[in-house]
């Protein structure tokens, strides 16, 4: 049968031909297309980030792709992987899946299809060019999370929420004066046009993303055809992580070569001074996942152990 | 086309709603205070306040909710009236039941599937992000608002009922 | 029963329940409902619906409808909207048919602070038909230029109709409102034009009122003042970047509130009433976006959209006969529909052609707009009509129909100046962000 996939990001998104159309494919070879999915872009199956897991829960689709931070109190320890200097860009999505795992019990209400780590998070900022922590101090800079708000305010600034969408109209207008977003910022959401400088080369957060699938749908489907799901979901994880490098690391390109736009590398020492800021932030999240009864120093310790 | 008979309409439904219409318009003036305040302490205080829009949204929750029994008691609700003299006396009695039928029990399914998930956050403590709010409060004040809703349509569909007049 | 099938049968279930009395929301509601269920069972159904309603009640940028609605309707129940009304007369009123430009002006006054066609024509009407009646007025023109000038309340932000289009598109709520100030103050001149025009014709149709001195004129206007900078304040801090859109609709609310509170213009009774009034069309208007967002699901899995947009690339009229085509819709089913339920309606299929076809989809939201206040205006189902109807009883429909006609070409004509010149929508907001 067709199962429906809810992507809420727009058709043009990378991933949608990089990642979610392979998965599909994938699907329908190794089943002989007796899985066939029908990928819903462009949030035609209910719009936005935030209700997507519910989505796949409550069984609008089949599956669904989302990020943890949106709701991050349901998943405290998959969001261990966001924090600062835990993972890296690269291996990072090799490495969440030999500890999978760790996180599998958190995605219970459904069953846990892809889980990638993103790219990077940078630093877009309005007007001030941010070198030093001292640059940072007192900025309004918003935050795609709650651990990625720790780090703000770690380095001295003030952490805002807000969805996506409104980061455009919010640094234009001086709302905020920074945004912490991964490197596809630029295009996806034109924070070019809005920001002076970006800066990279430190250690932030990295968003995770996952692909989940309805339980009962999952149940309904015999032992091959699950085999299979689970087998491609890790695949396309590693792909949709490759998918997102390569766009975010264009998006940072494409910044340096607009006029009057200035990225911004961090020399190591430069670095540095972040990352001994950042190495406080994370402290304290293990801290705080600890306390309300998580082995969080344990989970951060065995994935750094990679 | 008269009007739903006032003797028929119990005065209590009417008093109860508009109060917690009220309620709702009470809610609503302290988000316009909240935002005209938040805006002004970043201007001035420098100071943004943060997680406001999630005080925003889940207030907004409980305007929309609070209100709805009160809109729906009004029949404030848009419709094309531009059939009701083509479809005759017969075809408004049954529309305006019918209407009201299938709107009650869609209703219902969604005050059970709200009390589903009311129950679903609480058991998860599901919380907002920036100031991890419950969510679950958000969901009952769904249960609450269209359950209102939905009494208040099944009390409409007793009154066309009994005395086989159309509503407004 | 193929997917399609099932698309078609939901647009039959639709309007028949429509017909048959349903409020547009709950139509929606029970279609988007039933048909999913049909679809892919009670469960995907339900789910549907418990998720898209609290989404929809949880959108933030939603906020905006109830705040703008609680600033027009206390600056109506505080009498300001008299004021406004009276500085345009007070300048245009000498003029022959100046009381009917006087009207046209009051109501894109009042569109600056009132997101809804129906309350500006509502509000503008009450002050404004009693003088033009004084003075012999046709009664074609006096009612003709308050239904018709109260569709600028769509169009000149803040507008119920820019934020639904954003709302169901993703598009910036501050763009659109951008977006509508020019072709909103175009649309005006126009709209004074066709007074012109009509009385030329007939100059027994509007004398002109007494003449007024300057002094007085600016006395009448600085009584008008403090609305208007409530109006420059709050449209134009999102222009100048200072406020997002829904900070401007708190400032706007709350200075409107602080004002008629610091003059008495407002009654504890007066003041309630406008809150009430508020939280009464705010609740309609979620319900009608959460049947929106319910529908949205299934037309998407009955790939209605997709096949509707593959019949218009094979039938290979270009990107203009395609804009023609989904407009010509929109005037046939603006006869009979409400405005906002035909852009919920319709937005999901449209909208993705008119994207595909290259089209700018800040300014396809213009364009909409516009074909929607036509729809206000025309018979049989024209809701300006019908309001102004309400507060003139004993001016037969057909005369305001006919009353409007001239304004019904002015939008027209508006319509096509923005086709040709599309930089008439997008000077602004693309000025505005660069
Ligand atoms: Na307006
Ligand atoms: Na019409």
């Amino acid at each position: 049968s067709e199962l429906k996939f809810a992507n809420f990001m727009p058709p043009a998104n990378p991933y949608q031909a990089g990642a979610f159309e392979p998965f599909a494919e994938k699907l329908a070879a190794a089943t002989n297309n007796e899985i066939t999915v029908h990928i819903y872009a462009g949030g035609e199956l209910g719009p936005g980030p935030v209700e997507q897991f519910s989505r796949a829960v409550d069984g609008v689709a089949d599956f669904a792709v989302g990020l943890p931070g949106y709701t991050a109190s349901q998943f405290p320890v998959t969001l261990l992987t966001e924090l600062p200097g835990v993972i890296d860009e690269e291996t990072g999505t090799e490495v969440i899946w030999k500890n999978i795992a760790l996180f599998k019990p958190e995605f219970k209400r459904a069953v846990l299809v892809s889980l990638w780590s993103n790219a990077d998070n940078v630093l877009y900022t309005r007007e001030k060019p941010v070198r030093t922590p001292d640059d940072v101090k007192g900025l309004k800079i918003r935050v795609p999370s709650r651990n990625a708000g720790l780090l703000v305010e770690a380095w001295g600034a003030t952490p805002v929420s807000m969805p996506v969408p409104e980061i455009y109209n919010a640094l234009q207008t001086g709302v905020i004066d920074g945004a912490l977003i991964d490197g596809t910022g630029t295009k996806a959401f034109k924070l070019g046009e809005v920001s002076k400088y970006l800066t990279v080369g430190f250690d932030t957060t990295i968003s995770p993303f996952f692909i989940v699938m309805n339980r009962d749908s999952f149940a309904s489907l015999n032992d091959e055809q699950k085999a299979a799901i689970e087998e491609i979901g890790k695949e396309i994880s590693v792909t949709a992580n490759a998918v997102q490098l390569a766009a975010a690391h264009k998006g940072i390109d494409a910044f340096a070569e607009m006029d009057g736009k200035q990225v911004i590398r961090l020399s190591d020492e430069e670095a540095a001074a972040f990352n001994a800021l950042a190495d406080e932030a994370r402290a304290k999240a293990i801290e705080e996942a600890t306390a309300s009864g998580i082995a969080a120093g344990d989970v951060v310790s065995a994935l750094q152990a990679q | 086309m008269s009007p739903i008979s006032k003797k028929a309409w119990p005065a209590l439904v009417d008093r109860a709603t508009l109060a917690l219409a009220a309620l709702a318009g009470l809610f609503l003036l302290f988000l316009v205070g909240l935002v005209f305040v938040a805006v002004l302490l970043r201007y001035v205080a420098q100071s943004p306040i943060l997680g406001i829009n999630e005080i925003v949204q889940l207030v907004a929750v409980a305007i929309v909710m609070l209100a709805l029994p009160w809109c729906t008691d009004r029949n404030g609700h848009v419709r094309a009236d531009v059939f009701d003299r083509a479809i005759g006396r017969a075809g408004r009695f049954s529309g305006d039941l019918f209407s009201r039928c299938f709107s009650t029990f869609v209703l219902s399914v969604l005050v059970y599937r709200s009390w589903l998930k009311l129950l679903d956050a609480r058991e998860f403590e599901d919380v907002t992000n920036m100031l991890s709010l419950p969510i679950w409060p958000f969901y009952g004040m769904m249960v609450a608002g269209m359950g209102l809703c939905v009494f208040v349509l099944v009390l409409q569909i007793a009154v066309i009922l009994m005395t086989g007049e159309e509503m407004k | 029963m193929t997917d399609l099938t099932l698309g078609v049968l939901a647009f039959v279930a639709l309007f028949g329940l429509m017909i048959f009395r349903t409020p547009v929301a709950f139509a929606m509601l029970i279609v988007g409902y039933f048909g999913m269920a049909l679809q892919g069972g009670f469960r995907t159904a339900g789910a549907v619906l418990v998720t898209e309603t609290y989404s929809s009640v949880t959108n933030y940028s939603l906020i905006v409808v109830p705040m703008f609605v609680l600033l027009g309707n206390v600056a109506s129940a505080a009498g300001f909207s008299r004021g406004l009304y009276d500085a345009a007369y007070a300048w245009v009123g000498r003029f022959r048919g100046g009381l009917a430009s006087a009207s046209v002006l009051g109501c894109a006054a009042f569109s600056a602070v009132s997101g809804s066609s129906v309350a500006t024509a509502v509000t503008i009407g009450k002050v404004a038909l009693p003088e033009m009646r004084r003075l012999g007025y046709a009664d074609g023109l006096s009612t003709g230029s308050i239904a018709a000038g109260g569709t600028l309340g769509f169009l000149i932000p803040p507008s119920t109709g820019f934020v639904l289009y954003a709302i169901l598109t993703e598009e910036s709520i501050g763009r659109l409102f951008m977006a509508g100030i020019l072709p909103g103050l175009l649309m005006t001149a126009l709209f004074m034009a066709a007074v012109w025009l009509t009385v030329l014709r007939k100059p027994e149709a509007g004398r002109p009122g007494d003449p007024m001195a300057f002094s007085d004129r600016l006395r009448i206007l600085s009584a008008a003042l403090p609305l208007i900078a409530v109006m420059v304040l709050s449209i134009g801090g999102i222009y100048a970047g200072v406020f997002t859109p829904v900070e401007a609709s708190a400032i706007g609310a709350g200075l409107v509130i602080l004002i008629a509170l610091a003059t008495g213009a407002l009654t504890l009774k007066t003041f309630t009433g406008a809150v009430l009034e508020t939280v009464q069309t705010s609740a309609m208007l979620y319900m009608i976006v959460i049947g929106a967002n319910v529908l949205n699901p299934l037309l998407a899995v009955t790939k209605l959209p997709v096949a509707f947009s593959d019949l218009l690339t094979v039938l290979g009229f270009g990107p203009y006969g395609t804009l023609f085509l989904i407009l010509m819709c929109y005037v046939v089913l603006g006869m009979f529909l409400d405005g906002l339920a035909m852009l919920v309606i319709t937005l999901p299929i449209f909208f993705p052609i008119v994207l595909q076809q290259g089209f700018d989809p800040i300014w396809f939201g213009v364009v909409a707009v516009i074909v929607i206040e036509m729809g206000m205006i025309t018979p049989p189902v024209g809701l300006n009509v019908f309001v102004i109807r309400s507060v003139a009883r004993d001016v037969p429909m057909a005369t305001i129909f006919k009353g409007v006609a001239p304004f019904l070409l002015a939008m027209i004509l508006c319509l096509l100046l923005i086709i040709c010149f599309p930089q008439i929508a997008l000077l602004l907001p693309n000025s505005m962000f660069g």
